[in-house]
């Protein structure tokens, strides 16, 4: 009872602000908001579509897509030119996206894909992200010797696009007998004391002998870098990882970690938003900034999508997650000794 | 037919003389087959671990080796530090679903304690900062530990239901108390218990005093058993079968003594610690396969005679075995013990016979709890870091590990021995795949089989004794 | 006359609303034995673990030697020399039998540690008064048979030199040996001044041991005489018909 009486203040509360401002109403229907990140995309969302002078209401669906989907009609209700929508199911949302667009309301996929040849998708690249180790491993750590490849959990599709995308760009180097991978596994739960271990095994498998590790995130890393650090190995074996967490961008600083690639949301939420205004305004999806036709989905289909390309924080660009805010200087160079690196003088 | 006969009879002699053995000793039979089941998995790993390298050979495998022994003790510690609680629990008639989200949340607060709180008030490395750490894993997880106990024993909600409300609550803490992040690293004492730095290990001559002082209370233990049945003049043990127990117990430690003392420091650190410490590195010939370092010319290289160092035992391996020894004596004997067990065996009796039940409960959890912050404390320092997905579904693995050991989900059975025997069975397993370098799933599959395997022969074993 | 060793005064208790012991007052002198009849579910065993301190009453009060005392659980009752032994054979079945004697009231060396010894050798001499044929000292209280494992709840009763003994059909699960064993352990009991309620479906066990007996049905006390002054007949009508013998009344 309480909760519809809340429901229908807001709704009322909403119909009044649309009446009062000018602008247009940008909608979004998140999956969660369990996980700390998205409070950055909202932030970055809300404060593009409030400086174009357009109004920001989201609704949260707790991770059930039965909540989702009613969310997604209460938002319909109240008449948004644009729903973003991080879908907690990728199939399970299709029909309220059809509703969604009956309604004659524009759709975004926001960093999560539901696949809708109408809607537009805005991701980072994950492919992209595997790539983008592997190049920097070549580019800046090693280029040939022993590879280990710590992937994450063996359920979770993204470990795959992961390893898709490094093991593209290590191909060649493995065929030319440059690269040999000496280890290959999968970490349960994508936890970091599971990581250390398998990194244990994986030395004493091939009695230190290891160049380089790709491990496809920062929370591996960590485990990766103890086992290392164990055998006085660490910083001298190449290791990769991604999300730009702060301790792993200290271990790049000091050196016992190559890269973590850094999908900054706040851009991506930056990029969202924009996106979102022009539409409302009535610019077509097709005429959005870098719109690419993008059919790599789990049923192919053909969709038009904005690919961010990720950042690969080495020691030559440490510097950029500081000045967005992400990390403080002193939590990023503590331990570092003076002069070392750039981006702590 | 007479040779049938005879052979018939030969078996009967040699079972005679096996029970003989077993009655004059008064040993566990099913430790025994553990023992079995262990040097089993063992040896087949080191065979297969051999006959996938390059030069292959069934001499040249990697399990049996000091440094894999070594590692796979170190990766132990956590869950058996668990396990040995577990025991209590589950002997009880309860069960404690949460353990493994308690470590990720006692990990987050003791990192936090240490890296945002004490950290960059009293100075990094400041000697409080590790005790601090310490501290509050122990006493947040005692406290954690009594208030399951509360909600179980006087409230009357069944521990599977607190714990597994625990479980999923205690996760969800976990990660709003950092909201996610990783913390790291962590102070560089605290990471002496982890067992990943130099300054963790005993080096040979503590191990081997240790080793001997275990040695020394074992024939202690004996002597001094004998001396107060005799007191009593109750039936003793052949003096054969006391010198049997007493050898099997001393070599035992003292293998594995000698096992850890086997595995010298990895090159990089015997190089960095000589460096830092300014001792001089020996002129010798390089040799890849050799464990000491020496100067070639102006380089540092491998060779076989020069200066190396031997790690002994670890930190967190100590601790492990010295909580499975007082876990013992608490279990076989003390007053709290007993009642756990008879509490375990018919809880009606034992609330008649005036135990208070209620406390013992209590008790039992809040000693569970002080175990999950034992192992957090283990876990966060060997890991140098803390998070949220530290240690979770840990109470999976040390709830198999007491079944493995032979504790009886239905209560009243089950020893602390036996969990730690299950918990270094149940990683031996894990340990070696990833050795073989078979895929995760792969390995769950057969520590899952292990865990159901092991039940069935233990219940086949009790149905053959009745 | 003395005060009586225990005095049970208008006790009730009801669970869920029946009323399974309806105001039922008995007492007890040292050296005699009272004997409770009557038929399943009249109220015999829930009056007696009042006593025991296994379940709470109602209303009503508990006096010991004329004081009024609270029993509100098995310890006090311990306290106050009230041993029970239960008609469920109340023995932790894991452990054996030294350690179900002790339960509770274990024996500790200097170090505070378990004198598991100790205990052993005095099991070892009260269950050799008891029962002679006994040597299974080591196994688990759940491989004895009936008779071993009541041995073992009776010698766990008279250890602890109780005051006041509750006995719960004590021969139930035994042979006539045995039996007979337990009825000259109750004479000697009776002999050193111990009070016993003993608890029986067997009426000709009752005429042999006792001294008086209380009859209940449904929860009510039918009546208290004495068991030379009564024929069998008589108390077995005070069973069946819930009536008191006219030339006892």
């Amino acid at each position: 009872m309480r909760k519809a009486l809340t429901l229908a203040a807001i709704l009322v509360a909403s119909t009044a602000n649309i009446a009062l401002a000018q602008g247009k109403l940008i909608a979004v229907s998140w999956k969660t908001f369990q996980e700390e990140r998205w409070k950055h995309d909202e932030a970055a969302i809300k404060a593009v579509v409030e400086a174009a002078g357009d109004k920001y209401i989201s609704t949260d669906a707790q991770n059930s897509a039965q909540k989702q989907a009613a969310d997604i009609e209460s938002l319909i209700a109240q008449k948004p030119d644009v729903i973003l929508v991080v879908p907690f199911d990728s199939d399970a949302i299709l029909p309220s996206i059809k509703a969604i667009q009956n309604a004659g309301i524009k759709s975004i996929a926001y960093d999560v894909q539901f696949e809708d040849p109408n809607s537009l998708y805005i991701t980072y690249d994950n492919v992209g992200v595997g790539k983008l180790m592997a190049q920097t491993m070549l580019a800046k750590g090693k280029k040939s010797g022993n590879f280990a490849y710590v992937k994450g959990d063996k359920g979770d599709p993204n470990s795959a696009f992961l390893a898709m995308g490094f093991e593209s760009v290590l191909k060649p180097e493995i065929t030319a007998g440059k690269i040999k991978v000496v280890c290959d596994n999968n970490v349960d739960g994508w936890k970091p004391d599971n990581a250390q271990k398998v990194m244990e095994q994986c030395l004493t498998a091939n009695n230190n002998k290891i160049d380089a590790v790709i491990s496809e995130n920062d929370g591996m890393a960590s485990g990766v870098v103890a086992a290392l650090a164990a055998q006085g190995l660490a910083g001298q074996v190449a290791v990769t990882g991604q999300d730009g967490d702060t301790a792993a961008l200290n271990r790049v600083a000091l050196g016992t970690q190559l890269v973590s690639v850094w999908k900054d949301s706040a851009v991506l939420g930056k990029r969202a938003g924009e996106a979102a205004v022009a539409m409302a305004n009535g610019t077509p999806i097709s005429k959005l900034k870098g719109v690419i036709k993008f059919a790599d989905g789990k049923h192919h289909v053909s969709m038009p999508a904005i690919l961010l390309t990720p950042d690969a924080i080495t020691t030559a660009n440490l510097e950029d997650p500081i000045k967005a805010g992400h990390v403080t200087k002193a939590e990023v160079c503590a331990g570092v000794a003076a002069g070392k690196v750039a981006a702590c003088n | 037919m007479a040779t049938e006969q005879s052979s018939k009879s030969a078996t009967a002699k040699s079972e005679g003389l096996i029970r003989t053995f077993l009655k004059a000793t008064e040993l566990d039979v099913r430790i025994l087959g553990m023992l079995g089941a262990l040097l089993l998995v063992w040896c087949t790993f080191d065979v297969l671990s051999g006959l996938i390298q390059p030069n292959a050979s069934i001499f040249s495998g990697l399990f049996l080796t000091p440094r894999n022994l070594w590692t796979l003790l170190v990766q132990t510690s956590s869950i058996a530090v668990m396990a040995t609680g577990m025991v209590l629990v589950i002997v009880m008639r309860q069960i404690d679903l949460s353990v493994g989200s308690m470590l990720s949340m006692l990990a987050v607060a003791g990192a936090m304690v240490q890296v945002f709180m004490l950290g960059p008030w009293l100075g990094v490395g400041h000697p409080i900062i590790w005790v601090a750490g310490v501290a509050t894993c122990l006493v947040l997880g005692t406290l954690v530990g009594v208030f399951n106990g509360v909600l179980t024993a006087y409230l009357q909600i069944p521990s599977f239901i607190v714990t597994l409300g625990g479980l999923i609550a205690y996760s969800g803490i976990a990660f709003l108390l950092a909201s996610g992040v990783t913390i790291a690293p962590l102070d560089q004492t605290y990471d002496i218990i982890g067992g990943g730095v130099p300054q963790s290990w005993l080096g040979p001559m503590w191990s081997w005093v240790l080793g001997l002082a275990a040695c020394a209370l074992i024939v202690f233990g004996i002597l001094s058993g004998r001396k107060q049945r005799r007191r009593f003049s109750f039936p003793l043990r052949p003096v054969w079968a006391e010198i049997v127990l007493a050898s099997i117990g001393s070599a035992a430690v003292l293998l594995t003594t000698y096992v850890v003392n086997s595995y010298p420091w990895p090159f990089g650190l015997i190089k960095q610690y000589a460096q830092d410490h300014n001792v001089t590195i020996p002129v010798g010939d390089a040799n890849s396969d050799g464990n000491a370092i020496c100067m070639a010319g102006d380089q540092v290289v491998r060779c076989m005679d020069g200066l190396v160092y031997y790690t002994g035992y670890a930190v967190p391996v100590l601790i492990a075995l010295m909580v499975g020894a007082v876990m013992t004596f608490v279990a076989t004997r003390t007053k709290f013990g007993r009642y756990i067990y008879a509490i375990g065996g018919n809880p009606e009796a034992a609330e008649l016979a005036g135990i208070n039940t209620r406390m013992v409960t209590v008790k039992v959890f809040a000693l569970m709890g002080f175990l999950a912050g034992l192992s957090a404390v283990i876990s966060s320092a060997r890991l140098d870091a803390a998070t949220n997905a530290l240690g979770q579904s840990n109470e999976l693995y040390v709830i198999a590990a007491t079944v493995i050991g032979g504790t009886s989900l239905a209560g009243g059975i089950g020893t602390v021995y036996g969990a730690l025997l299950g918990a270094l069975l149940m990683q031996s397993i894990q340990s070696g795949m990833q050795l073989l370098n078979l895929p995760a799933a792969f390995q769950n599959i057969v520590v899952g089989t292990v865990l159901v395997m092991a039940v069935f022969v233990d219940q086949l074993y009790r149905r053959r004794v009745k | 006359m003395d005060a009586p060793l225990v005095e049970l005064r208008n006790i009730s208790v009801s669970f869920g609303g029946v009323k399974a012991v309806d105001d039922v007052s008995v007492n007890l002198y040292p050296g005699e034995v009272v004997g409770l009849l009557g038929h399943n579910g009249a109220g015999k065993s829930t009056l007696i673990k009042i006593l025991s301190g296994a379940y709470k009453r109602d209303g009503g009060k508990i006096f010991i030697n004329g004081e009024e005392v609270q029993i509100s659980n098995p310890r006090d009752a311990k306290a106050y020399g009230i041993e029970t032994i239960y008609q469920a054979l109340a023995l932790a079945d894991n452990v054996d039998a030294a350690a179900n004697l002790y339960l509770g009231r274990e024996l500790k060396t200097r170090w505070g540690t378990l004198d598991d010894v100790a205990m052993e050798a005095e099991t070892r001499r009260v269950m050799g008064r008891l029962n002679p044929n006994f040597t299974r000292f080591k196994e688990p209280a759940k491989s004895l048979s009936g008779g071993q494992r009541q041995s073992v709840a009776i010698a766990r009763a008279i250890l602890f030199n109780a005051r006041i003994l509750i006995m719960d059909e004590p021969t139930a699960a035994l042979g006539p040996q045995e039996t007979r064993m337990v009825a000259d352990l109750i004479h000697e009991l009776k002999r050193q001044g111990i009070g016993i309620f003993l608890i029986d479906h067997d009426i000709h066990t009752v005429m042999d041991l006792c001294d008086r007996a209380s009859v209940m049905k449904n929860g009510k006390l039918v009546g208290t005489v004495n068991v030379k002054d009564v024929t069998d007949d008589d108390i077995l009508g005070m069973i069946i018909l819930g009536k008191q013998p006219e030339k006892a009344a």
